[in-house]
């Protein structure tokens, strides 16, 4: 038994001292893994985090909110009713300041201030209580006194160019206190402060809202009876809801991480590859003394277990750092798209591990154990038959491209059926996989055409083709790691490219209005009368729940000049996207503006149709004060990076179903162009209407910000892209590296058969260049199926919102200039290398035939 | 010190920040009670006490209490015992602004013991904005909360209150009057009657804390009779019983040598009320003081040569998950002067107050020249390793 044991550590010890003699191929290894699953882990961290995020967004530094109570009127939450509620033993309440301000340089920043003393926080009941308390272990003695202290995540200090100490300067001119690089659970991106501070800086003496802890059933009937007449008690369903909207968003961020984990493992398997021909002898050698499969196989799998240990902890570590990085960005791009908050603290739990660990034995299992056993348990015969072993290649590609057939047929059987995000997934994988499963077929099938159309005279070009079999072999992992790369950049490119434009033709639209205003103190009537306004649109409206989602009602003025040009969604052409044409659009919206019908017709934002299942001309019941009323869906908007439902009525209408709604702002038409404003001039003219300095934004404002929160969202894709693109080049480069390096006696063969450096260039050369090609080919049409999916199919799914596919040649002319920068650098790299080794070769040429 | 209470505004300054580890926290939650009174009022012999000016706050003080506790029984003699405690603190010297920016903090506790256990809260709020503090209100001043209005409501009327936890006049004292508060789903509400005059403790109301000059301004209510009564999902307990109230403030009331403190008040059962109390010092040379009143309100002080306060035995607790404390929960108690000794026993040893700053307080029974109970507090030991 021990002998047998010391015998396995022997075999395993003479297996893997391969790797000391190709430090090369572990180093790829290493890379192909140690990559694979850092990619995958960073955005799985991201999504753990920010899932668990969700799950507190009912809660404020550690209180919960399972309520809110908020006022009808929008004036706020009185402190003398507040103090009224907690006077009549609601602990359970608290207050909170939650605004957007603008700072002097126009940005906008978040703010969330509370009462930390009313704080229903861990009341000194039960063992954890001094350690629940968020400011048990800080000073915060200065947050609640004069000069009061604002805390700041550090993502949001250092975008915003906050030093500890300084004051940020306000629109309003007012400042905040001075600055602490500090956060709290649940702050998320937004400026925390107390209370005290917020009301005097934002000269308001009223608060957003009161925060509900639990309630009992009584409490819950003697709250509500308690309440007075302008406060509403709701319940708070932002945890369900913000999992709900962001699903989507989750599910493209884990098929991107899965994409990146692929082409880790398809460098594994390139490197596996040329370990296995390294390692032919070594086994056949081993086998051929004597040494049985099992222990061989043992030894194998401890090899893997090596490796995944390794790769998985090095891969988690690096994963954490690249989660690190990206995670303001994200942070940023939920908190404008979706109000989401994400704490600055990703922490790492024990499944995530396991996770990996499971993720990185897997591949290892495929790329390594699995060919490694197979070629051990070959016999002895045939591992000394290379012949053999050429003929298995090409059968070999011959059935890969039976598979990617059976995939691509696959995935046009499915595809009527898709119907949820993951199928959506599941397709965009089988397409990418069957078309990278046929690259090498196709790669061989043009070699064999060039070989045979190539006249006889020019025998340099059909000594390179010819060659290109001789290579393909090697490289082929390597491109097909290439193709899916380049098939994921060329999809999301066009869907970014197309996402762009519609955002911006559709803010050109929307954006009517010169000025928009946020106020609740709105002087309508000195609006009307002012000379310097051409127009003006009053927006109100209400929210509600509607199949149990957050939906928004809003009430349009008629004659406002946004509502008389209003577009409805155009017939893009494709699918059953509910568009309509220009008569069908022009009925729809007159029905929509007489509202004279039986059943009253109603606008809808495209989320309804496609998140919430309801085609044009459905009838509907919305909730009313009154009890239900049915409405008639005649037409559909676009209302890109909304994550709610929204319903659209001439604003009488609304009024009359809703007494309650409330004005929530209006678009303002100046009379000269904005341009030429003074922003001083306007700053005072607002204040006579109502508006206080940071209640208005200039409608070019508005696009800048959108257009930031958008390049921010796609910033994180298009960071991954690259890395993945990054991390095929490298995959190729090893390839490279090690097909040269192999065929080096070869090469001295060629040598000195008087074949010169520029002659073995082309030869080299010309073959990779092809496969070059025919890769870059095959991603067009791959590509542009994946953005037609994207765009058509999973972003209706997933965010509900159409759009119309751009096909841009500009981006994708860079993507190929960029490929082949990374394919020219990684052939100069071998080339160089192979001049290096080649004076080597030719004299151990000399060496073996003296 | 009597109503020694003041421990609990270590758990204030705690809250308020120290980022420091456990170990030292006790000590370090002290400072505030050591800390250097400059800039705040000082307490000084020979002040008259005035009421009922002396009953509402002294904001000019550093740190400030409304403490009251009672041994209760019901119907069938089962014991229910409450603590209910207003504090205040200044965060700075300087003068109250007020309004939002009012630098007065609040801080609540209220704890019941029934028989089937001890239930306790703590709970804060800043001064300036209503939602707690003491006053005398007049009747055309709206009370914040308008179900406390009542018909009994006089010119001037005694409150003192956080959220809906209230101790209310029916005059410009605060007692006679009644205490009412809820802590942890029980509705406690109390009717509370004196016929006995205030004590004035120490000399006249200035109460030395330590030969250093520490001192603090105390007067006590030793003879309350209460009648009252426990709601608990609509069940209700009724209750009657005897209580304490304690008045004190101060701006530095601990000595730099001392880690916390030993306090007892009881009501005897020949109608004499005691209290002694032990600041535990570094030296060993402990301060004790205390006093003698009769069931008519007659006080005497009484000095350390006057008392005998000692320990009988140490009971080690679980006071949390991980903790354990080692507590000095049975007593020896004589007055050789007036030749009455007593033992004092816990009624229940579950009375550790895992709060902010956690400490032990709960009623006691005395067996001796004549039986009694009252309440024991402890403050100011180390977690045992």
């Amino acid at each position: 038994m021990k002998r047998q044991f010391k015998q396995t550590i022997w075999v395993f010890v003479t297996l893997i001292s391969h790797y000391r003699r190709h430090p090369g191929q572990a180093l790829t290894m290493a890379l192909g893994l140690i990559s694979g699953v850092a990619l995958w882990a960073a955005v799985q961290l991201i999504n753990d985090h920010a899932r668990s995020s969700y799950a507190e967004a009912d809660q404020l530094l550690g209180a919960e909110a399972r309520y809110w109570i908020r006022s009808d009127n929008g004036l706020g939450v009185a402190v003398a009713d507040y103090i009224g509620l907690r006077r009549a033993g609601f602990e359970q309440l608290y207050p909170v300041i939650e605004t957007q301000v603008r700072d002097a340089q126009g940005r906008s920043v978040a703010i969330i201030a509370t009462d930390l003393l009313a704080l229903p926080v861990g009341n000194g009941i039960g063992s954890s209580a001094r350690y629940s308390n968020p400011f048990g272990a800080s000073s915060w003695l200065a947050l609640i006194q004069a000069d009061y202290q604002a805390w700041y995540p550090q993502s949001l200090a250092s975008q915003l160019g906050i030093e500890p100490g300084q004051q940020l300067v306000l629109a309003s001119g007012e400042r905040l206190p001075p600055a602490l690089i500090q956060t709290q659970t649940q702050q998320g991106q937004r400026v925390f402060m107390d209370i005290a501070a917020a009301m005097a800086i934002l000269g308001t003496d009223t608060f957003s809202y009161l925060g509900v802890g639990r309630l009992s059933k009584l409490e819950h009937l003697r709250l509500a009876a308690l309440l007075p007449a302008t406060l509403k008690l709701v319940t708070n369903h932002q945890a369900l809801d913000l999992a709900q909207v962001t699903e989507s968003l989750h599910t493209h961020l884990t098929a991107l991480g899965l994409l990146s984990f692929a082409v880790g493992l398809f460098i594994v398997f390139n490197a596996v590859r040329f370990s296995l021909l390294a390692r032919q002898g070594t086994l056949t050698t081993l086998r051929e003394m004597g040494i049985s499969l099992g222990m061989l196989s043992i030894a194998i799998i401890a090899e893997s277990l090596l490796w995944t240990l390794f790769g998985t902890s090095l891969g988690l570590v690096m994963g954490y750092a690249l989660s690190q990085l990206l995670l303001p960005a994200m942070a940023m791009s939920l908190q404008s798209l979706y109000a989401a908050e994400l704490g600055s603290l990703i922490g790492i739990q024990p499944e995530q591990v396991l996770l990996a660990f499971g993720l990185s034995l897997t591949g290892v299992v495929l790329a390594l154990t699995l060919p490694l056993w197979l070629r051990a348990r070959e016999s002895i015969r045939r591992q000394r038959d290379t012949a053999a072993q050429w003929q298995q290649d090409q059968r070999g590609i011959r059935w890969l491209a039976l598979v990617a057939m059976g995939l691509l047929g696959l995935a046009a059987v499915l595809y009527p059926w898709m119907a949820s995000i993951e199928q959506g997934f599941l397709m965009l994988a089988l397409l990418m996989f069957g078309g990278a499963l046929l690259l090498p077929w196709l790669v061989l099938g043009l070699i064999k055409t060039c070989a045979r159309l190539l006249p006889k005279h020019q025998w340099l070009l059909r000594w390179a083709v010819s060659d290109a079999l001789a290579q393909l072999p090697h490289l082929r992992i390597a491109l097909m790691a290439l193709l899916l790369t380049l098939t994921a950049n060329i999809g999301v490119t066009t869907l970014v490219g197309s996402f762009r434009t519609a955002l911006g033709d559709w803010l050109e639209t929307r954006l009517a209005a010169d000025i928009y205003v946020q106020s609740e103190s709105l002087d309508i009537e000195a609006i009307k009368q002012a000379a310097w306004l051409s127009g003006y649109s009053p927006r109100i409206g209400l929210d509600l729940r509607w199949q149990n989602r957050p939906t928004s009602i809003r009430g349009l003025d008629l004659t406002a000049p946004d509502t008389v040009d209003m577009v409805l969604v155009q017939d893009h052409g494709v699918l059953d996207h509910g568009g309509q044409n220009q008569q069908a659009q022009d009925q729809a919206l007159q029905a929509w503006r007489a509202g004279d019908s039986p059943v009253i017709p109603i606008l809808a934002n495209e989320q309804v149709q496609y998140l919430a299942h309801t085609p044009l001309g459905s009838i509907i019941e919305l909730p009313t004060p009154a009890g239900p009323r049915r409405f008639k869906i005649v037409g559909y908007v676009h209302d890109y990076g909304n994550s709610s439902l929204a319903f659209y009525l001439p604003g009488e209408t609304v009024m009359a179903h809703w007494p309650a709604a409330e004005l929530l702002g209006a678009g303002l038409w100046l009379s000269e162009p904005a341009a030429q404003i003074d922003p001083d001039w306007l700053s005072s003219r607002l204040s006579a209407l109502g508006v206080k300095p940071g209640q208005w934004v200039l409608q070019g404002e508005i696009k800048r910000i959108s257009f930031a929160i958008f390049d921010r969202t796609f910033a994180i894709t298009a960071t991954l892209n690259t890395l993945t693109l990054l991390v095929a080049g490298l995959s190729l480069l090893t390839a490279l590296l090690a097909v040269h390096q192999q065929r080096l006696p070869e090469y001295a063969h060629w040598r000195s058969m008087g074949v010169n450096f520029s002659q073995w260039l082309q030869i080299a050369a010309l073959p990779l260049l092809l496969m070059l090609a025919v890769t870059l080919l095959l991603a067009l049409p791959l590509g542009f199926s994946l953005s037609w999916l994207l765009i058509n199919k999973l972003n209706v799914i997933a965010f509900g919102w159409t759009m119309p596919l751009l096909w841009s040649w500009w981006p994708l002319a860079k993507l190929g200039i960029l490929t082949l920068g990374i394919v020219l650098t990684t052939l100069t790299v071998s080339v160089v290398r192979v001049r290096q080794t080649l004076p080597t070769a030719i004299k151990q040429l000399a060496g073996d035939s003296g | 010190m009597g109503g020694l209470h003041a421990h609990s505004f270590l758990k204030i300054v705690l809250f308020l920040g120290l980022a420091l580890p456990l170990q030292s926290l006790a000590s370090e939650a002290y400072q505030l009670l050591r800390g250097d009174p400059a800039g705040y009022a000082a307490v000084v012999p020979g002040k008259a006490l005035k009421f009922p000016e002396d009953h509402l706050p002294h904001p000019d003080y550093r740190i400030e209490w409304w403490y009251l506790t009672a041994n209760l029984i019901d119907a069938s003699g089962a014991h229910y015992d409450v603590h209910w405690t207003l504090f205040r603190q200044s965060m700075s010297p300087l003068a109250d602004p007020g309004g939002w920016s009012s630098n007065q903090v609040w801080m609540a506790h209220a704890a019941l013991s029934t028989p089937e256990g001890h239930v306790y809260q703590q709970q804060f709020a800043r001064g300036g904005i209503g939602q707690a503090g003491v006053e005398s209100t007049t009747s055309n001043k709206v009370p914040a909360n308008p179900e406390s209005t009542t018909a009994t409501d006089s010119p001037n009327q005694f409150q003192a209150w956080l959220d809906n936890g209230m101790l209310k006049g029916q005059g410009s004292a605060p007692l006679p009057g009644q205490l009412s508060f809820t802590v942890e789903g029980f509705e406690v509400s109390l009717n509370l009657d004196v016929v006995t005059p205030w004590v004035l403790q120490g000399d006249a109301g200035y109460s030395r804390k330590s030969s250093l000059g520490q001192a603090s301004y105390y007067y006590s209510q030793p003879h309350i009779t209460i009648t009252g009564q426990v709601t608990r999902n609509q069940h209700t307990t009724n209750l009657t019983g005897q209580g304490w109230l304690d008045r004190e403030w101060s701006s530095q009331p601990l000595a730099p040598n001392q880690p916390g403190w030993d306090w007892l008040s009881v009501h005897l059962d020949d109608g004499h009320a005691l209290m002694v109390y032990r600041l535990r010092q570094d030296d060993g040379e402990d301060w004790i003081s205390g006093s003698w009143i009769t069931p008519e309100g007659q006080a005497t002080s009484l000095n350390k040569i006057d008392i005998v306060f000692e320990p009988i035995r140490h009971t080690t607790l679980k006071t949390g998950a991980n903790s354990h404390h080692k507590l000095p929960l049975h007593w020896r108690v004589a007055l050789p002067g007036l030749g009455r000794s007593w033992t004092v026993a816990p009624r229940s040893e579950d009375h550790w107050l895992n709060t902010a700053f956690p400490y032990w307080e709960g009623p006691v029974t005395l067996d001796g020249t004549t039986t009694g109970q009252g309440f024991l507090e402890l403050t100011g030991y180390p977690e045992s390793q």
